[in-house]
């Protein structure tokens, strides 16, 4: 069976100087098919990251999808548009129909409904208008965005762009390993003391 | 309104911006809302190239990005993120004038922005392209094409001239370049005691400008009062630079409107041009004339190289046996060499990135100083990383783009048939006609200027 607990990106607040770099990053790779190149002028659509920087007297850092286990956004969905690839939670955005299940059912807030682009236009909702002065108007479709570790990428854009190195990539078996060593080694040394007492 | 601006309410206190300032002009605690000392700001925009925090779209908290457009004198309709770290805009001031049939409008574009202007249109980094420049201006509806390419063919007679003066007399040794306005701002504020060694000479954009509303009106017949004269720049500085009192002696303002390379890109998004679809079309001459020497002015080295190329012939009356003077390139903030031009052993020293001036200036101060000449420019790679560049959307980007822009000016050098400030036609064609003689009197009070202490007591 197994047993490779998926991955996820977290922030250490210590080390957060809240400079929006990896939000920016983050918008940066996953627009390519909005004509997103690598300069700030060849953006045309909105700023959409998948990570948030947050900022409250205490603490800066950003948050972003823990890629959960038994995922209850994907869970909550209700058209089978979050599925688990690669060990990774990703959002199917053709088929999201903007229910906002998963923002209620996500204990984090790592998922926003936003505007979905393509080729750097607003993509319109297929069967519903709404009515205006003008007579019945296009609306634009809005799908759910998290992260998804820049599976496209195979390295995480936030991590390597961030002038702090502020972020990591957790791998929760490793931790639990390094975690084992340096409880045994701790407590090797406390006996090693208690002997020469 | 300031040039380099800090907006409150995006500002979120990383204070990356403070960390590349180079004159500690950045004041404020971590975390919180940054402020610019206006007096210490040297105007360089690098804090405008660092600054990630943005207005996003869906804040309904803070000011309309409408409004903020305004506020920025960016065009509205712009569709890019606003940054809290910002350089007031003259691109709505000159979309207006644009379609003013009375101004005859005159442009000129400096070197480094032929080599980024294309990123903003997705192309790669470093993408060379002047033709395609000259011909989105020419759409633009601008009545001459002109170049600062030209200016700095032109600059580099003027400045090559005064430093042969200088050496024969000895006198101001060592001579300090005066192209980037950054550093002549800083030397006037905090070194007022070494501006006897800074070049007397305009920079390039200045010296065009002059030379536009001059010789440029007289050869097209048109009254100079009516000339809008506009540079495209990468630098946020350049404004400053046309604002000072004391240009203005073709007797009107030499400069009038200064753009940097983002805001010609609105401009040519904002007009429907299909900049990387454009056929390529010449610079207009004479004025848009230039040398290999004149385009290297844009990367770091790049005025020194120049100035060699032309000062070893004027002084030895030979070719000079290698043209590509590779030592004088490169990134260091401090390079040096010693060069043989005939009898002269002539120890030149290049600056980038302005924090590294201040050891030479002080060992000046010592006595201890024995270069003759010193190339300054404030930016850490030259103009090509100018506050007024494309701005990139991932810091791991910054080197490679800087590195591609410079080998592009590169590139253009050596593919260009006339390579030496001195050999460019239109400028012996200026010097016959108008100017008769570098340091001449023509020359002295057309291209020449002076400077004052900023230094607050």
């Amino acid at each position: 069976m197994n047993n490779n607990l998926n991955s996820f990106v977290v922030a250490d607040s210590s080390k957060c100087i809240g400079c929006k770099a990896c939000e920016i990053a983050c918008f940066a790779v996953h627009n390519k098919n909005n004509n997103v190149g690598c300069t700030v002028g060849t953006v045309e659509t909105a700023v959409i990251p998948r990570l948030y920087l947050v900022k409250t007297p205490s603490v800066t850092m950003p948050i972003q999808c823990r890629q959960c286990e038994d995922a209850p956004c994907a869970k909550s969905c209700s058209v089978g548009a979050i599925r688990q690839i690669d060990n990774t939670i990703v959002v199917d955005q053709k088929k999201c129909i903007g229910c906002k299940n998963c923002i209620m059912a996500c204990p984090f807030g790592a998922i926003d409904l936003l505007p979905q682009y393509d080729n750097g236009k607003e993509v319109v909702q297929f069967n519903l208008k709404e009515e205006s002065h003008n007579g019945l108007e296009e609306i634009v479709k809005s799908t759910a965005y998290k992260c998804d570790l820049c599976i496209d990428n195979g390295e995480q854009a936030c991590i390597k762009t961030c002038p702090n190195n502020a972020l990591r990539l957790v791998k929760p078996l490793d931790e639990k390993k390094y975690k084992n060593k340096k409880a045994a080694q701790a407590l090797m040394n406390t006996t090693k003391n208690y002997k020469q007492l | 309104m300031s040039i380099i601006n800090i907006d409150k309410e995006l500002c979120t206190g990383c204070r990356r911006c403070a960390n590349v300032c180079p004159v500690g002009a950045i004041k404020g605690e971590q975390g919180k809302v940054q402020t610019i000392d206006e007096h210490k700001c040297v105007v360089c925009g690098q804090c405008v190239q660092i600054c990630s925090s943005y207005a996003s779209q869906f804040d309904t908290e803070i000011t309309s990005i409408d409004l903020k457009l305004k506020e920025r004198g960016m065009l509205e309709g712009t569709k890019e993120p606003l940054f809290a770290a910002y350089n007031m805009g003259q691109v709505d001031l000159l979309k207006k004038y644009l379609s003013d049939d009375n101004k005859y409008k005159i442009v000129q574009c400096a070197p480094a922005v032929r080599v980024a202007l294309a990123e903003e249109f997705g192309m790669e980094f470093g993408k060379l392209t002047p033709g395609k420049m000259a011909s989105a201006l020419k759409k633009l509806n601008f009545d001459r094409v002109y170049d600062t390419n030209f200016a700095a063919d032109l600059t580099i007679m003027e400045e090559g001239s005064e430093l042969i003066k200088r050496v024969t007399e000895g006198k101001n040794l060592p001579m300090f370049t005066s192209c980037c306005p950054a550093w002549v701002k800083f030397a006037e504020t905090e070194y007022p005691e070494i501006l006897n060694h800074l070049s007397s000479c305009k920079s390039p954009q200045q010296m065009a400008g002059t030379i536009f509303k001059t010789y440029g009106a007289e050869i097209d017949n048109i009254d100079p009062s009516t000339i809008l004269s506009v540079a495209v720049m990468p630098c946020t500085c350049k404004q400053f630079e046309c604002d000072r009192e004391e240009i203005n002696s073709s007797g009107y303002k030499d400069v009038d409107i200064v753009i940097t390379t983002r805001e010609l890109a609105y401009l040519i998004k904002d007009m429907g041009i299909d900049f990387i679809n454009i056929d390529d079309e010449e610079f207009d001459k004479p004025l848009g004339e230039y040398s290999g020497a004149g385009t290297i002015f844009g990367s770091t080295g790049g005025v020194m190289e120049a100035a060699l190329r032309t000062g070893y012939e004027l002084i030895t009356k030979k070719s000079i046996p290698n043209i590509d003077l590779k030592f004088v390139r490169g990134g260091q903030g401090l390079r040096t060499a010693t060069v043989e031009v005939g009898d002269l052993n002539l120890n030149i020293a290049i600056v980038s990135g302005l924090k590294n001036v201040i050891p030479v200036i002080e060992s000046i101060k010592e006595g201890k100083c024995d270069f003759h000449f010193i190339e300054v420019m404030t930016c850490p790679e030259g103009c090509v990383s100018g506050g007024g560049q494309p701005k990139l959307l991932i810091e791991e980007h910054r080197d490679v783009a800087y590195k591609k822009r410079k080998e592009s000016i590169y590139d253009h050098d050596s593919n260009l048939k006339i390579r030496k400030s001195h050999e460019n036609p239109a400028i012996k064609k200026l010097y016959d006609e108008f100017l008769k003689e570098p340091l001449g009197h023509k020359s002295h009070h057309l291209l020449h200027t002076n400077y004052v202490s900023r230094k607050e007591i």
